[in-house]
């Protein structure tokens, strides 16, 4: 550094402040790597997995410690059943930091973020096993309104009132007051986990269940007033501490779930029963034995009997006469991962495929079918007890997947399922509207509903924006968004969607950062795919002895002292943990040799 | 990251052993910027010559690659009139080389061997390359030239300038091929030099 300090001797006051900060992150790095190396292989990777680790030099060592505490002490989160011990954290934290996360998902893990933003609150859980390659992600966003507000009011008892216009707009002004009265609450529940079946067959299956009841049930507030019953049933159930209650006193009368009216957030796991619009995506993945893996898996009402059945049952259960109330707007998507046995689907398939279009009298299931270029996509709508389930299918073709390697499975796997998602709102809010086309109060104009177009949705098409209807919680955010469904159709092909986001606070809604996110990472397929922490825990790990000769870690050029903790990849060579981890969750070769760490990475990484 | 840490052990080793023809500093006080000079190896158009790179190291350093450019001019298939470099090692995998066992002074070793070897078949300049292929003798002359333009600095770095009218007048076809050039020191510099003939 000699000829750095005569550089900088020359300089005065600015650059001498720089230096010294810089000097101030030396030290900080120093304390860093110190700290790092004194952790227990335990406390370490729940640093590492929930991200506490930051970058060297940017946090104080007491920063760090207290993060470890607070990580130690801190309860796990509630609802995430981590089926393969401690490594699911609870990180509340800004809603902002969903890109972060999703990036930290793509190396995987299992992880719960939740965070909040304004009214609305969102957690997000995935959960990934490394072996089979299952992943599983879910993310539930809760708008939270709050019902303080008298304007609120003029939704009245739907089972007396005759729908008529001033209803309808009464009740949009009022959605539109409370929301502006209060900070909506997102929040994001994960799933269980679903079976996962070692076989040569990947599939797909997303689940995207979003309540839209609400602007449903405002919209044909006199038909629907089970809808409604339904949300208050739910408040019941689940309250989450992140959203206050708001409900207005009146409302709660009506509803049966007076008694807990507190929370109006839904649980994760109430979420999947509770869905209004199920999205289905299944991608059947072939082998190489298997040549069908364009043919489209598809899940009609029958293949996803539980949340639909679910979905009836509460709605009868909780149905009440009175309460018209506002119910918080949850959104919840659930993307599973799995390998699923050969066959498993095929019949279902074979059946529904022969469906064009039909319309089944007792379910009152409609299905819509189309292809287009390697995606068949079918969409089912079926009403029960006065509750529309919606399913749109999906099959994409696995074959990139599955090439590139089961590491690499899950990142693209992700990528590919929320782009799914993304569009696939877009369109089911098409279908949506133009169901809803035909009910004479869906068509009023809403005044509050902003159409947001998706900021990454520029002109070109590459863009992808993310459409859900379901918070403006009027009619018009499916007029809104009708725009966006029918283009993400054709787009779909390039992957591409686009479409109108109907959110009012659109610009704070984690998904339209997801949509750029999955912009920003579209060129992303000759990035490199690093491992998983399951499969990085998986190698081989010790500590640095006095015996040993003397070495240098290659990544950070720095001997090893005594302690220090080494992990050994299968071609023998040796690094600090803590550098070796952070290459290889983002690589997947030796930095020394550049072979392949995992046998199955060995395609791609040829030299 | 690592960056800072790592930084200064490699800048010492750097400083205290440099691979041969390479020198490789911190520019001002600016702890990602660096400044390299290669000198031209014998036997090769670019010997005497002194080229002068920049370096800049990422946020995320060692775990991407340090950013290299060259400054001065120079005429190979493989480097932009921009100073851009195609050198695989420059580059995350798995379309590039690099790791982080490699560092600074390795990769500038490998800048040091590609322009001791260029690889016409993985080219950046299109014409330079098929020159280099096809007319191997007008490819040395060029690169001779360019070399004893640009790089054949006595003074310091930087002062390339200074240097750029003693040869500027006798190389029409220099001035005709570095017009066509985009990099933009490069054609402020040829600009100058043909303001000044």
């Amino acid at each position: 550094m000699e000829s750095s300090d005569a550089n900088n001797k020359g300089n005065i006051n600015p650059s001498e402040a720089q230096r010294r900060s810089q000097l101030d992150r030396l030290d900080r790095e120093e304390a860093f790597y110190h700290f790092v190396n004194n952790l227990s292989e335990e406390d370490y990777r729940l640093m590492r997995d929930n991200n506490l680790l930051g970058t060297p030099g940017e946090i104080t060592e007491e920063e760090l410690l207290r993060r470890l505490q607070q990580i130690k002490e801190g309860p796990p989160p509630q609802h995430v059943e981590d089926n393969r011990g401690a490594e699911s954290t609870e990180d509340v934290s800004n809603g902002d930091s969903i890109i972060d996360w999703l990036n930290s998902v793509r190396q995987t893990g299992n992880t719960t973020r939740s965070g909040q933003r304004g009214n609305q609150s969102w957690r997000a859980v995935s959960r990934t096993n490394p072996n089979s390659g299952d992943f599983r992600f879910s993310l539930e966003i809760n708008v939270n309104r709050n019902n303080g507000n008298p304007s609120t009011e003029t939704e009245g008892e739907p089972s007396v009132e005759p729908p008529t216009g001033e209803d309808l707009e009464n009740n949009q002004s009022d959605t539109e007051t409370s929301r502006s009265a209060s900070p909506p609450v997102l929040r994001q529940s994960s799933s269980p986990p679903v079976a996962r079946q070692p076989d040569s067959e990947m599939s797909y299956a997303e689940e995207l269940n979003e309540d839209i009841s609400l602007q449903r049930g405002q919209r044909r507030s006199r038909s629907r007033s089970p809808e409604q019953r339904r949300t208050r049933a739910r408040t019941d159930r689940s309250r989450s501490p992140l959203s206050p209650v708001s409900e207005s006193p009146r409302r709660i009368h009506h509803n049966t779930s007076s008694q807990t009216p507190d929370v109006p957030l839904v649980g994760e796991a109430e979420g999947s029963s509770r869905t209004r619009q199920h999205m289905v995506i299944r991608q059947h993945a072939a082998n190489s034995e298997m040549p069908t893996e364009n043919t489209v898996l598809f899940s009609t009402s029958e293949a996803r009997p539980v949340p639909q059945a679910a979905g009836s049952s509460e709605t009868s259960g909780s149905a009440e006469p009175a309460a018209p109330g506002q119910r918080p707007p949850t959104i919840v998507l659930d993307l599973q991962v799995r390998r699923v046995r050969p066959g498993e689907y095929r019949q279902r398939d074979s059946i529904a495929n022969r469906t064009r279009s039909r319309s089944q009298t007792p379910n009152n299931t409609v299905t819509y079918e189309s292809e287009r270029g390697g995606f068949r996509r079918t969409f089912s709508r079926s009403e029960r007890a006065g509750v529309r389930t919606y399913v749109s299918t999906i099959r994409i073709p696995i074959r990139r997947i599955l090439n590139t390697g089961l590491s690499e499975t899950t990142s693209v796997a992700i990528q590919t399922m929320l782009r799914q998602i993304m569009t696939g709102f877009g369109e089911l809010s098409y279908f949506m509207y133009s169901d809803s086309d035909a009910d004479p109060g869906g068509s009023a104009p809403n005044p509050n509903v902003e159409m947001a177009e998706a900021q990454a949705g520029g002109g070109s098409g590459n863009s992808h924006s993310s459409h859900e209807g379901t918070e403006a919680g009027s009619g018009e955010a499916y007029e809104g968004s009708q725009e966006g469904g029918p283009t993400a159709g054709p787009r779909r092909e390039g992957r591409n969607a686009r479409g109108s986001v109907t959110f009012e606070e659109s610009g704070s809604l984690p998904f339209l950062s997801l949509a750029q996110f999955f912009l920003l990472n579209e060129e992303d397929d000759d990035q490199p795919r690093g491992l998983t922490k399951e499969q990085i825990d998986n190698l081989a790990m010790r500590n640095f002895g006095e015996s040993d000769a003397l070495k240098t870690c290659s990544v950070c050029i720095t001997e090893y002292t005594e302690g220090n903790k080494l992990r050994k990849l299968p071609c023998s060579h040796e690094y600090h943990v803590h550098c070796i981890d952070r290459w290889l969750s983002e690589n997947s070769t030796c930095p020394i040799c550049r072979r392949a760490v995992l046998a199955s990475a060995n395609r791609e990484s040829v030299v | 990251m690592q960056r800072a840490s790592r930084l200064k052990r490699e800048l010492q080793l750097l400083t205290t052993e440099p691979p041969p023809g390479i020198t490789c500093w911190q520019n001002g006080n600016h702890i990602n910027e660096l400044r390299a000079q290669i000198l031209g190896c014998a036997n090769t158009p670019y010997e005497k010559g002194i080229f002068d790179l920049e370096v800049v190291v990422p946020e995320r350093y060692p775990f991407e690659p340090p950013k290299m450019r060259f400054l001065t001019p120079i005429y190979h298939p493989n480097i932009d009139s921009a100073g851009r470099i195609c050198l695989d090692v420059l580059r995350l995998p798995p379309k590039g080389a690099w790791r982080p066992s490699l560092n600074i002074a390795a990769l500038l070793t490998s800048i040091q061997i590609l322009m001791n070897e260029p690889n016409p078949d993985d080219p950046l300049m299109a014409d330079i390359s098929s020159e280099y292929k096809y007319n191997k003798q007008a490819f040395l002359k060029n690169a001779r030239q360019w070399t004893e333009k640009y790089a054949s600095q006595t003074t310091m770095p930087l002062e390339i300038n200074e240097e750029n009218h003693k040869s500027g007048t006798d190389l029409p076809k220099d001035s005709s091929v570095s017009q066509k050039r985009k990099g933009s020191n490069i054609s402020g510099l040829s600009k100058k030099s043909r303001l000044e003939t």
